[in-house]
């Protein structure tokens, strides 16, 4: 069964449209690196499949499954693991450990943290951490998500923030997932890792590789 | 000093305070955490409309404020998707709530001064049901808290996380508004609907300079609130000032205090 389905997805900004009729499949395991100018549509996609962005139309479907009600979604979130592009430092303090909790498989996501280097922050909140720990703690969420059933990580922009030790690390722990991701990435690193490359632009997806 | 403490309406007065101690400054950490001081604002003068209501209805005017605080509550969760939503909104509700209440007072015929003493409280006017109110809050607003402590925890810190995490971010809004409405009338009767504040706001506002997680705040929360409005009371008694600004000055230069020394998170 296909991971990941969109069919003539659009998205609108208010009176502007950010995304435009994209169709997308996505298989178990398959890499998708999407790349694009700023403001083509990537973020908002990625959004609007977690239902974080709400003026959407067409069909987006997870393992087959369209989300309508609260409970769809409640499963389209235990489906999908996810990094976002700006991680909330939020104003409100929130421990490394209490993230890390919040994906399903803490003590999964600990392992992540050890070895992506931050598994000795897990009593720091999250405002105190620099943009590259920040970075790394919300992937180590994202793979206790993916340890805890996640079928499909969604990261947006997931190496922004890293020196280069960092994007590589980052490209090697993406490539040795098991399950599909599709990654929107600036990062040339990131996108040759990825098995399948598209590109938006102006809201259009086109793929290239 | 003990002859003052026999008084029934200063025991009265620290049973409100003591047990308003525990509910209200957690929900002054919830206010804080969600970004939306403007609608406590909002709710004293909802609060005011709905005692109005009540002068002119003939019912407890107090419980009229705590059902329309809570109604008005439930009806803002659409809106909190986002601060900014609620900060516009705000304006207009409060606008309309104060003229309501104005137009129902004139028409009603009865005394307004009875529903503006409101405005300023009279922590010695404290009835058994205003204690029995903040007691309800003591208890719910602790158990709300340790029953959804790591929803609550990540809808403080970002709705976008938290509804990723499956968190039912509109349910949890909507109870927590009711409760901070809720909150909010319970506490007008003890420094007025002007300095509730004191009650909600200062102690979580003393509390995030030392708290490091939403344990910690709700913890030191909960201290802040005992000592001012314990420590303000006592004051205000002692110097023979009046009990609901005397402890507001408390809080708020306690406060002030924690902010200009630096506390690190």
């Amino acid at each position: 069964m296909t991971t990941l389905k969109l069919s003539s997805v659009s998205c609108r900004h208010g009176g502007l449209s950010a995304v435009n009729d994209v169709d997308l499949e996505l298989s178990p395991g398959e890499h998708l690196a999407v790349t694009g100018t700023n403001g083509s549509g990537k973020s908002t996609l990625l959004r609007a499949i977690l239902g974080l962005h709400r003026d959407v139309t067409g069909l987006i479907e997870v393992y087959g499954a369209a989300a309508r009600t609260r409970a769809d979604w409640r499963r389209r979130c235990a489906d999908v693991a996810w990094i976002p592009q700006r991680q909330a430092a939020g104003q409100f303090p929130l421990l490394v450990r209490e993230l890390l909790d919040s994906g399903r498989d803490g003590r999964a996501a600990r392992r992540a943290a050890d070895e992506l280097g931050v598994g000795d922050l897990l009593d720091r909140p999250l405002s105190t951490l620099s943009g590259g720990q920040l970075q790394r703690a919300y992937l180590a969420r994202a793979l206790g998500q993916v340890a805890a059933g996640a079928r499909l990580l969604l990261a947006d922009e997931p190496t922004a923030a890293l020196d280069f030790a960092g994007q590589e690390q980052v490209a090697e722990v993406l490539a040795a997932l098991p399950v599909a991701v599709m990654v929107v990435t600036h990062d040339r690193v990131v996108a040759a890792a990825c098995g399948r490359v598209a590109e938006m632009a102006a809201g259009r997806m086109r793929e290239v590789r | 000093m003990s002859q003052i403490l026999a008084l029934p309406s200063v025991q009265l007065a620290f049973a409100a305070l003591l047990l308003g101690s525990i509910g209200l400054p957690i929900v002054g950490v919830f206010i804080v955490g969600l970004d939306i001081m403007p609608v406590r604002f909002a709710m004293m003068h909802v609060a005011l409309l709905g005692i109005a209501i009540g002068l002119l209805v003939g019912l407890d005017p107090l419980l009229c404020a705590l059902v329309l605080c809570a109604l008005t509550g439930g009806a803002l969760t659409p809106l909190a998707r986002s601060s900014t939503g609620l900060s516009g909104a705000m304006g207009l509700l409060m606008t309309l709530a104060i003229a309501a209440a104005l137009l129902v007072l004139s028409i009603s015929g009865v005394n307004a001064n009875g529903a503006f003493e409101l405005l300023w409280g009279s922590i010695l006017a404290t009835r058994p049901w205003d204690v029995a109110a903040l007691g309800v809050l003591a208890v719910l607003v602790p158990s709300l808290y340790f029953w959804r402590r790591r929803d609550l925890a990540l809808l403080l810190h970002d709705r976008e996380l938290a509804q990723c995490s499956g968190v039912a971010v509109e349910r949890l809004t909507l109870v927590l508004l009711v409760v901070i409405a809720l909150a909010i009338a319970s506490a007008i009767r003890l420094t007025g609907a002007l300095l509730v504040d004191a009650l909600t706001l200062l102690p979580a506002l003393a509390a995030r300079r030392v708290g490091r997680s939403l344990p910690s705040m709700i913890g030191w929360s909960v201290v802040f609130g005992l000592l001012f409005n314990v420590g303000g009371f006592v004051l205000a008694l002692l110097l023979d000032f009046p009990p609901g600004p005397t402890l507001v000055l408390v809080g708020g230069l306690c406060t002030l205090l924690l902010h200009l020394k630096g506390v690190k998170r």
